[in-house]
């Protein structure tokens, strides 16, 4: 028996390691080993103050933190029944999209196209395709701006308080925004022909696929939760109900299961849920690419990204464009401290992502709990891997090793959320 | 022949090594003008056996990050510290406030010890080695950072600000957080960042660490003389100052 070792897998977020026994060309067994270590951020919260949840947990992940900001600011205004107004809505919406475009950008030009191109990383890709770069640089620069004018800056936003915005971009900023996403409209949907370009291994994922769906809006501030082979929709408050988590040797960061059985979050996952929600542009855009849904290949998760692209360019310029024309406040509104325990939800770019919270009546936190998106695709990335593997098990070390990468890549794995 | 640089993590959210990517205008003059030999989040390829400078982001939580330093700071000319994490322990390090196996046991259960083997006490990069730079702040500046990168490519001594950020949110024309009677620590949170937070609305939290200069007895009377609760602001301070030996 050989045992193939990748240790910390490149250009993912975080630590992992994928371990393969073959004996004789079989796979005997496959792993990813998550040695990334663990902050412990659901025991760290106890204790503190409630306003300082969104503060804290917004440094479980530097990548998405925009998300953890808002799905923590979510649980506990859920907790202290506080609403907010249709502007914050709106601003918040913003602001996981300017994650969105950032993460996606960055993922899709910088992690996973050097697979498709055979290069080590995109820096030599910068002397052979600086026009690739160049537009890569643009959507990422692009999404950073985004989060900075909505949250103050790219990294853990500033302005998003629990109740609303402690500041808000200026009527200037919102139009020179919305010219902005307008242009970059065409370089989303050379994204989506550039990926749609890239062969991808003929593949079917067996778990099913879970997101946020909301009837009015493609979901990623708020909406239930669809199940799309079990076909349920439930409400993001009963999620301890249906996801259980359950702690594996191998892995700092816990596996979930949905019923007993693995499933997948994330761009692809959303695209086949939401798909009639999507912007026309994006579904033009899409279906001349070749895409046809519901995919169950994992590999399109990279082509769903960049399709989330093309609509949350034309989506963003219009919001912004909203944005001038409503009058609305977004200034935080008060609220009294009481006992409660809330449950929030958003879509992060990599998919669902869970935040509860318990709070005392001196509003102190009792009990915290996080499940982030890469948690959730662990169980089925693993499945996946287990199913791929033997498809490739004749190639040469190295390609074998590369495929079970790129297999790994499409999930655009951040494990520094896994673990939290 | 270009300086070779290696980007470590150790326990982070990875945030400083985004903020390192978060200078597209700038992204490969900076980075094209030294040999990247390893970093993780953005390239394939095994971390070399010689290096010039190593970038370090995280806070050291478990044994292998201490043989991992060790064994960095007998390589590399110079060490550069980035983020909370690494140059003061930051966030990870409010864990140590307790037992650490009961932290552990409380988010993996009676499982615990079969996961995060070796785990320690939470501390900054300088509690295990020596450290030449430093980037404070959660996140770090990019700007900071590539200004305190080329001090150490060039071999220049590191010049971090030593006062705190009072005056820089004074220049910036913010009320006074402590007029509302809010706890803020920018009379005692080392300066450079522009007062970003305090001028977005929001107060201090001390990322960027204890300045040199604060007056920390002085710091106390005014949180007092303001009637804010001198417990709330120890707290605050506790986010990211937990471990900080100046406070």
């Amino acid at each position: 028996m050989t045992t193939l070792t990748v240790e910390h897998v490149a250009r993912i977020e975080g630590h992992g390691t994928i371990s393969v026994d073959v004996t004789s060309g079989m796979v005997e067994r496959i792993q990813m080993d998550i040695v990334e270590p663990a902050r412990l951020f659901e025991s760290m919260i106890i204790g503190r103050r409630f306003d300082e949840a969104p503060l804290i947990t917004s440094r479980i992940c530097g990548i998405c933190s925009p998300n953890h900001t808002l799905t923590s600011i979510k649980a506990v205004e859920s907790a202290l029944g506080i609403e907010v107004s249709p502007r914050t809505r709106m601003l918040r919406e913003l602001l996981v999209y300017g994650s969105y475009l950032q993460n996606h950008a960055t993922h899709l030009y910088l992690f996973a196209a050097p697979d498709y191109v055979g290069l080590p990383s995109v820096f030599p890709l910068a002397r052979t395709r600086p026009d690739i770069v160049a537009r890569a640089l643009t959507l990422k620069k692009l999404g950073n701006d985004l989060t900075t004018l909505i949250g103050g800056r790219a990294v853990h936003p500033v302005t998003a308080a629990i109740g609303g915005f402690t500041a808000e971009p200026s009527t200037t900023d919102l139009a020179d925004f919305s010219e902005r996403l307008h242009a970059a409209a065409r370089d989303a949907a050379d994204t989506v022909e550039l990926f749609a370009g890239f062969t991808v291994p003929e593949f079917e994922t067996s778990g099913d696929m879970l997101g946020l769906s909301s009837p009015d809006t493609y979901a990623i501030y708020d909406g239930d939760v669809c199940a799309m082979d079990a076909g349920w929709r439930r409400p993001v408050s009963e999620y301890p109900e249906f996801l259980s988590e359950s702690v594996v040797s191998h892995s700092n960061a816990k596996h979930t299961t949905v019923d007993g059985r693995t499933f997948l979050v994330g761009a692809l996952a959303r695209v086949n849920l939401s798909w009639k929600r999507l912007m026309p542009a994006a579904q033009l855009v899409a279906e001349k690419a070749g895409f046809s849904r519901p995919s169950r290949n994992t590999f399109h998760n990279n082509l769903c990204q960049a399709i989330e692209l093309v609509d949350c360019a034309q989506r963003c310029a219009h919001l912004c464009e909203a944005l001038i024309e409503n009058t609305g406040s977004s200034a935080p509104v008060s609220f009294e401290i009481r006992v409660g325990s809330g449950r929030g939800a958003t879509e992060a770019p990599r998919g669902t992502l869970y935040h509860g919270i318990s709070i005392d009546d001196s509003g102190v936190i009792t009990a915290g709990d996080v499940i982030t998106p890469t948690a959730q695709n662990l169980a089925n990335l693993e499945a996946d891997m287990r199913a791929f593997a033997p498809t490739v098990a004749g190639l040469p070390e190295t390609e074998f090793v590369q495929q079970i990468e790129q297999l790994v890549r499409a999930y655009d794995p951040c494990l520094s959320c896994a673990v939290h | 022949m270009p300086a070779r640089v290696v980007v470590i993590g150790l326990a982070s959210d990875y945030g400083c090594q985004v903020q390192m990517t978060n200078m597209e205008d700038h992204l490969l003059d900076v980075l094209g003008t030294i040999d990247l030999s390893y970093w993780q989040l953005a390239s394939s390829g095994r971390m070399p056996d010689e290096y010039d400078v190593a970038i370090v982001e995280g806070a050291v939580t478990t044994r292998d990050h201490v043989e991992l330093l060790r064994k960095v700071r007998a390589t590399a000319g110079g060490i550069i510290a980035i983020g909370a994490c690494a140059t003061g322990g930051g966030l990870p390090a409010l864990v140590t406030h307790g037992d650490l196996e009961g932290h552990a046991d409380r988010v993996y259960g009676e499982r615990s010890s079969d996961v995060a083997c070796g785990r320690i006490s939470p501390m900054p990069v300088s509690a295990v080695i020596q450290v030449d730079y430093h980037v404070p702040g959660c996140p770090i500046d990019p700007a900071e950072f590539v200004t305190v990168m080329q001090r150490a490519l060039r071999g220049m001594a590191n010049r971090p600000p030593r006062e705190p950020l009072c005056a820089a949110c004074k220049i910036a024309e913010n009320t006074c957080m402590y007029e509302a009677g809010i706890v803020c620590l920018g009379l005692v949170t080392r300066t450079g960042c522009g007062a970003k937070c305090v001028s977005l609305g929001r107060p201090c939290t001390g990322c960027r660490g204890v300045a040199k200069d604060a007056n920390m007895a002085a710091a106390r009377l005014i949180v007092a003389e303001h009637g804010v609760d001198p417990e709330a602001f120890e707290s605050v301070l506790d986010l990211y100052n937990s471990a900080s030996e100046d406070r």
